[in-house]
């Protein structure tokens, strides 16, 4: 086995450790298979709305997490990777009549491909310049996209094929569901496989990674690359649940909204920013007079997690892990 | 194309690079002095802005006095959030430093920008002008608001170079810039240093943006454009080289205006992006040089 010495942050689930689904904890596993039933049970449309919104979101923040939690690497132009994919799901579905099913794909390998250009030029220097590069790049499809008139209709939008004829949001809510699920069950195994090994070595200490053999730039393409993908499948989702896309959606208050929740939600966890999503963008949404002020919050949530707790939303569950942890074996003990 | 075209163009060029060498050269400053990656850089011009508007339009100070008073502001404030958000998070852990704080400031624009937002509304804040009338220069003609801005800037630049070129702070500074252990170690107060580093920094974008009222209006997004290109002059001219940086503040201010003459809107952003890509593919150092590896 490649992954006998696994990293500190995969074994503390090891009270749980033995029966394993795709990889999953129990508590992982539950976590997945409460999302998939509470629309059986509540039929307010708002409410699944509110929830496919949050496992947007919340699945773009694994995404992002991907990067920067374990290659140390910003994407600061995220929004752009959504909009490239919305926008090439969009326009083939569209202007080539290809079914939005098979071109919400080509949305994701868009995002793929300029993830690895960009990092193919940006990776093997110091992180800022990948940062830097990937909001440039994404200023320039914005810019682009708003000026090629012809082909988007630039500020007025593109109107795009729907997933499915109804409006019912359900169906939109259990496609989004296994693309979610998916990403998460990918990102969470190549962390766990010998090349997420690699990423930490990398993201921990870059000279004694490549002491041991491991080619830094390679893995770190990769994992741009991957997080990219994911980036452009979600904004192909996105496409065809809205049915207008514009420019706007490449914004970097959206990159900001991403990044915001991954950090609060735990930067190194994956699954921390999809639950910092279903937690915060339910309280936005139902505190009106909050979702002004939305963005100030994500800020200055963001400067509290930065200075005060580095380890998030993750790391206070790890905490009342390790503390019924310990209150088992005190009470195994006692017995 | 007609000459005096040809001169607008130059001209416009050569201003816009004053100020993109005036906002490059502070964030160089700080990436090379301290280490951050100020992505809040264009706040603190939009600060200006701001402050600009108060002094000179509702309390009617003089315009060079209001000028200088909002730059004053702007370092005050600068050297405020060095010591609430820096010190903190120095103190509490240097691991992951430069990502860390590049985050810290991303968090820091937000609250500034929305802040703007949220106290003053979605409104315009400008002067029709500072001073009347019109320089002529050659063929080409432009209002005296651009004309002193433009020379608030270059005194600017100049005085910065010479204040790392000659004096003492100044050489402490380039110290800090090149070895910080060394320079702690003969003697140089570290946290001083940074304090004074961000300060000045934050000064010359609130310099940048309250000269320039009169043809920038203050707004929310208003620093969104300035800490763009600063980045890009940045990029251009190897991150962290404060000369170089003011070298191609005007390059980029040139290219710029060039690239909009004959591309339109939108696609100079195109070809910036593959100018930058070239350069990181053949010269990742940059036109001046920088170190690019960790």
């Amino acid at each position: 086995m490649h992954n006998t010495e696994r990293p500190k942050s995969t074994q503390r689930n090891d009270m749980f450790a033995k029966p394993r689904l795709l990889g999953l904890s129990p508590v992982a596993l539950l976590g997945w298979a409460i999302l998939a039933i509470v629309p059986l049970f509540v039929k307010n449309t708002y409410v699944i709305y509110l929830m496919t919104f949050s496992l947007l979101l919340g699945s773009q923040a694994m995404a992002f997490d991907f990067s920067v939690g374990f290659i140390n690497i910003v994407n600061f132009g995220f929004a752009g990777f959504v909009g490239l994919g919305a926008y090439t799901s969009g326009l083939l579905a569209t202007k080539l009549g290809i079914s939005p099913w098979i071109s919400m794909w080509a949305g994701a390998l868009a995002g793929g491909l300029l993830g690895l250009l960009i990092g193919a030029l940006t990776l093997r220097l110091r992180g800022l310049y990948a940062a830097v590069m990937a909001w440039f790049a994404t200023l320039t499809l914005m810019a682009v996209t708003t000026a090629w008139v012809s082909l988007t209709r630039g500020n007025y939008g593109l109107s795009v094929v729907s997933l499915f004829k109804s409006v019912d949001i359900q169906p939109y809510y259990y496609t989004l569901l296994p693309i979610s699920f998916g990403i998460y069950v990918l990102l969470h195994g190549i962390t766990r496989s010998h090349i997420g090994l690699a990423f930490r070595a990398i993201g921990q200490n870059l000279g004694a990674a490549q002491a041991s053999g491991v080619d830094p730039a390679r893995y770190k393409i990769i994992n741009f690359m991957v997080s990219c993908a994911c980036a452009g499948l979600l904004g192909a989702f996105h496409a065809h649940w809205v049915g207008t896309i514009t420019p706007s959606l490449m914004n970097s208050p959206h990159t900001i909204e991403v990044l915001a929740l991954a950090y609060i939600g735990g930067r190194g966890s994956i699954w921390g920013g999809l639950v910092a999503a279903l937690m915060i963008i339910p309280t936005f949404e139902n505190l009106r007079s909050l979702l002004e002020m939305r963005l100030i919050i994500y800020g200055a949530l963001l400067i509290l997690v930065m200075i005060f707790y580095p380890s998030g939303l993750a790391g206070i569950f790890r905490q009342i892990g390790h503390l019924v942890t310990r209150l088992r074996k005190g009470t195994t003990e006692k017995e | 194309m007609s000459l005096s075209g040809l001169g607008d163009m130059l001209s416009v060029g050569i201003l816009n690079g004053g100020l993109y060498a005036l906002m490059a050269a502070g964030l160089a400053l700080i990436l090379g002095v301290m280490s951050v990656a100020n992505f809040a850089h264009g706040e603190f011009y939009l600060l200006g802005a701001y402050f600009g508007f108060s002094f000179t339009a509702s309390l009617g100070l003089n315009p060079i006095l209001g000028i200088i008073m909002a730059a004053v502001c702007a370092f005050v404030a600068g050297s405020l959030v060095e010591r609430v958000l820096f010190y903190p998070l120095r103190k509490r852990s240097q691991e992951d430093w430069i990502l860390n704080t590049f985050l810290l400031t991303v968090g820091l624009s937000m609250v500034i920008q929305n802040g703007a937002q949220l106290i003053g509304g979605m409104k315009y804040r400008g002067i029709p002008q500072y001073w009347k009338g019109v320089v002529r220069v050659g063929g080409t003609s432009m209002s005296v608001d651009r004309a002193v801005a433009f020379l608030i800037s270059i005194t600017a630049i100049v005085a910065l170079w010479l204040f790392l070129d000659r004096t003492r702070l100044g050489r402490a500074f380039r110290a800090v810039a090149q070895d910080e252990a060394g320079a702690a170690l003969l003697g140089v107060n570290l946290h001083q240093i940074e304090n004074l580093a961000f300060g000045l920094s934050t000064a010359l974008a609130g310099l940048a943006g309250a000269s320039l009222l009169s043809i920038t209006k203050a707004y929310p997004s208003m620093g969104a454009t300035p800490l763009n290109m600063s980045w890009y002059v940045i990029i251009l001219a190897g991150l962290g080289n404060i000369r170089g940086s003011i070298v191609s503040g005007f390059i980029v201010g040139l290219l710029q205006s060039v690239s909009y003459q004959f591309l339109g809107s939108g696609w100079p952003q195109a070809l910036n992006l593959g100018l930058i890509s070239l350069l990181l593919l053949l010269r990742p150092t940059g036109l001046f040089g920088t170190a690019v590896k960790d």
